[in-house]
Parts: structure tokens; sequence; C-alpha cells
């Protein structure tokens, strides 16, 4: 009788184990990698070159580690993405802030931060490698002109759409100039900050490996690239996986956060 | 005297006075920059391999489109008409990429948004693609496709599938159980549900996904094309640089952000607003 409760309850353990979140996701996991080796085994003609079995981008991994030349490429993209978007952020919305103040400052400079937002960082590589030539220079003024103008459009919007209502209530009760952009304008342009803050980093990240693979700078952008021409396709997946992995610990883990929090603490949404 | 003002009073009639102040003062930066580019032509304070005049640029026009023998030719794809060409096959992989992506995009987030199951398998794979830009995917689309058109479509696909596939999948779940329940009351079956629920409800978010593809996807065909293709804008600007021809680059730059910004503004707003206007589930006071 116990035997069976505690089979029945196991089996339901199991089965809610196997279908809810965290559990499915890991069954998920081992499911995909097991696909992944059963197809780069039976399926594929050159495996080494089309689609190398886990194993092999394993062993790659330790290979690169061992070389010490992963953490070194990983930590030179990180620095990057951190450098670039860090100073294209912090210039941004100063900038976004100065434009939103006015009105008139506001209408005129509107368009041609749209028309630079969707001029990628991409297409203007070309443009930057004539002027700097393919160096580390030109990868961060690519990054940065990519963190540049979405946070700075972004909060450019944002003091645009605080309500007249709530300026006014500050400047009648006798707020200063100073006061009002400290207490009114910037907490009203918080949440846009935030959003335009992910946008920023999201296309910073983009334009860090498109930038590494056409200027040829080590990191994990150049890292995938030579692994196409080194005909070593095991290293461009290791680098895909990176790639992959370290967006979503930064975007699940910091950036929604952020963006979350700072939209309940500062967000204009009436209650 | 008179002439003017009341030439002045007609336009802001006829444009609406907002939008008439509006629109000059959205010129004025331009006009300086353009100024302050013409200057530099003059006093030369870069040399015109750096930032080459806007003559130059205009004259690359006709200098690559100088052999072309005739707009029938340009259609036809004429080896001679080297813009044209680049500007076609960069349209034409992304319109190829909508037809194939759209639909599969909506009928896989349908899919997802409804059955929680195909949701739990997809979801993990497609935040894990989004993630993976379409940028990281070109080394490997070389590897499997070689360079070449597959590789540029393969990228733009990639891209494209999974923001349509994310976003109809919100929007499924955004559409209220109580609609669908209404109509499966009503003796409604699946398919119907389906057509005349979940895919109207979803309309709002799917075109939303529409300009984010678009956006992120055109970014990524310039890139994929730099890298891995052999023809398009993307192909041209790079060549162009590595030749150090710089007024072709600037060209093919300009009209990269002028074709994304005018297929977005003329295409795709008006697109989004009708659609949220026509199927958008705000509610309305009437």
């Amino acid at each position: 009788m116990t035997s069976i409760d505690l089979q029945q309850t196991r089996r339901f353990r199991w089965k809610k184990f196997a279908t809810e979140g965290a559990g499915r996701l890991i069954i998920f996991l081992v499911g995909s990698v097991i696909l992944w080796a059963l197809i780069s085994a039976f399926l594929i003609e050159r495996p080494d070159r089309y689609l190398p079995s886990p194993l092999s981008v394993v062993l790659s991994s330790a290979d690169m580690l061992y070389k010490g030349s992963l953490l070194s490429f990983y930590s030179d993209t990180l620095t990057r993405l951190l450098f670039g978007g860090a100073v294209g952020i912090l210039i941004g919305i100063p900038v976004g802030l100065a434009l939103g103040l006015n009105r008139t400052v506001a209408d005129m400079f509107y368009p041609l931060m749209n028309f630079f937002q969707s001029v990628s960082g991409i297409a203007i590589f070309p443009i930057i490698v004539i002027w700097f030539g393919n160096s580390d220079t030109t990868v961060l003024i690519v990054v940065l002109y990519t963190s540049f103008f979405p946070i700075t459009f972004n909060v450019l919007s944002g003091v645009r759409a605080v309500p007249v209502r709530y300026i006014q209530a500050a400047r009648t009760l006798g707020a200063s100039r100073l006061q009002v952009v400290r207490d009114v304008l910037l907490p009203g342009a918080m949440p846009s900050i935030a959003v335009g803050t992910r946008l920023s980093v999201g296309f910073a990240w983009r334009a860090v490996i498109a930038g590494e693979m056409l200027a040829g700078r080590p990191g994990l952008g150049n890292m995938i690239f030579s692994g196409q021409e080194l005909d070593n396709s095991a290293q461009i997946i290791l680098g895909m996986v990176m790639i992959g992995i370290t967006w979503i610990v930064l975007d699940h883990y910091l950036l929604r956060p952020l963006e979350a929090d700072t939209i309940e603490r500062w967000g204009l949404v009436q209650r | 005297m008179t002439a003017i003002s009341e030439f002045s009073i007609a336009i802001q009639r006829r444009v609406g006075r907002q939008r008439l102040r509006r629109g000059i003062l959205g010129s004025i930066p331009f006009i300086f920059i353009i100024f302050l580019w013409e200057l530099n032509t003059y006093f030369v304070w870069y040399e015109p391999i750096e930032i080459p005049p806007i003559a130059d640029v205009w004259g690359a026009i006709f200098f690559m489109q100088s052999d072309c023998p005739g707009l029938v030719a340009a259609f036809q794809l004429h080896n001679d008409c080297q813009l044209s060409n680049n500007i076609m096959s960069s349209v034409g992989r992304v319109i190829l990429a909508a037809v194939v992506g759209i639909p599969f995009g909506i009928a896989f987030g349908i899919l997802a948004g409804i059955n929680r199951t195909i949701s739990g398998y997809l979801e993990p794979v497609g935040i894990f693609m989004n993630s993976v830009s379409g940028i990281a995917w070109i080394p490997l689309a070389i590897v499997w496709f070689g360079v070449g058109w597959e590789t540029t479509l393969f990228i733009m696909l990639n891209t494209i599938f999974w923001l349509i596939f994310f976003n109809t999948m919100m929007g499924v779940r955004a559409v209220p159980k109580v609609l669908v329940h209404g109509v499966q009351t009503l003796g409604g079956s699946r398919f119907d549900t389906i057509w005349n629920v979940y895919l109207p409800g979803a309309m709002p978010s799917i075109i939303t996904g529409m300009r984010m593809s678009l956006a992120f996807g055109w970014r990524a065909l310039i890139a994929a094309e730099m890298i891995g293709g052999d023809s398009g804008l993307g192909f041209m600007i790079f060549v162009s640089a590595v030749e150090f021809k710089t007024e072709e680059v600037f060209l093919g730059v300009i009209l990269i952000s002028l074709i994304y910004l005018m297929s977005d503004r003329w295409l795709l707003v008006p697109l989004e607003k009708w659609t949220i206007e026509r199927w958008g589930l705000v509610w309305k006071p009437t």
C-alpha cells in the first residue's frame, strides 16, 4: 500500500518537475544537446565541418581555455561593450535631457536623432574604417555610436512626455529651473532612460560582435569569424553559445530587472 | 509683402501651423550639417578621401549607373547597372525573407500562444536564438551555405522569424480568454477561434513585430552582406571602403538609412496605426 503511494507521489513529483519551469528547461536543454549530438553523429556527412558534436565543442573550449585565448577574447569583448556602452549612455543621458528641456530645441533635434538612430552603426562601419583604420578605436567608436543614439532619443522623448502640468505645478510652487530638471524632468524621464539603456546595450552588443568581426580585433566576434576562416566549426559554435548565454544573463538578470524596477518606482502610471 | 504673407498664411492653413513649425525646425540641423559638409569641400579641413564633397556623392550615382542601358535593363538586373542591382538585391532579399518568414512566424507563434507545452519548448529556443544576434550566425551560415545569397537570406530569415514568433505569441496570450470562450460557447470550432479571435487579437502585436523585424533584420542584412554576401548595399559599401571610394560608401550609407526610414514611415507605421485602430483591443469610450 505504502509502496504504491510512494510510487504515485514519485511519479507525481516527476511529472510536476518535468512540466514546470526550471525542470522542463533542464530536460529541454539536455534533450536538445542529445538531439544535436545524434544529428551530428548520424545525419551530417562531415560533422567536423558542418555541425561539430557537442563533445568537440567542449573539447575546443578546453583547448582554448588551456591556451588562455578564450578568457582573453571574452574579457576583450566585455571590456569593449562596457566601455563603449557606458560612455555612450553617460554622454547620451545629459545630451537627451538638455535637448528635451526646451520644446523648440526638442522639435529641432527630434528628426535628426530619428535619422541617426536609423543609420545603424554597422552601416557606418566602412566610413569609420576609412577614418581610423582597422583599430580598436574603430570598434569603440562604432559601439559608442550605436549606444549613444537610442538612449539620447529615448531620453529626449521621455522628457518631452512629462506632462506640462507637473512642470507648471513645480514652477508655481517656486521651483527654480534646476529644481524642475532635478525633481520633475529627471524622475519623469527615468522609465525611458531605463528602456533606452536596455535598447542601447542591446544594440551595442550586436555592434561589438560585428565590429570585431569586420575590423578583425581580438574578441568573441573575431573568434567566430576566424573559426570560419580556419575551418574550425567547433570554435564558431562555442563562440555563438557564449555570445547567446552572455546576452541572456545580461538581459534577464541585469537589464530587465533594472527596467522593471525603474518603471515601478518612477513610472507615471496612475494608480 | 502682401503676396508673401498671403502665401505664408495659405501654406499654414494647408499644412497646419504646428506641422509646418516642426518641419522647418527639424530641417535646421540637417541644413546645418549639409552646410558644414559643403564648407569642408571649399576649405578642405579633411581630405576628400575622408569626407568626399556632396557633388561627388551625387555623382557616384551616375557613375555607378553610367553603363546601364536603360530602365528596363535596370529591372532585368543588367550587369552594368551596379547601383540599382545592389539596391534591388537588398530590397528583394528583405521582401523574400518577409514573405517566407512572416507566415511561418505567425503560424508557430499562434501554436505556441495557444499551447503551453509547445511554447515551453519553443520559447527557450527563441530566447537563445534572439540572443545569438543575427550577426553571430554569419560565420556558421558561411560554413553551411557558402558566401552568397543563401547566407544573407538565412541571416535575415533567422532574425525575422523569431521576432515575429515572439510578438505573435505575446499577442495571442494577451487575448482575453472571455472572448475565446464566447466564440466557443456560440459553437465556434478551433479553427474559428484561431481565425476570428486569436489572429485579429494578436494583429497589433504582429504588426509591431514586423516593424521590429524590419529594423533588426535590415541591420543584420547589411552586416551579412558585408561579411558573407556577394551583392547588395552592404556589400557595395564594404567593397567601396576597401577600394577607398569614399563617395560610394557615403552614398550607400545614406541610401541604406533612407530606404529603411521610408519603408518604416510610409509603409509600416501607417499599417501599424491602421491595425491598432481596426483590431486593437483598446477600450474606447463611445
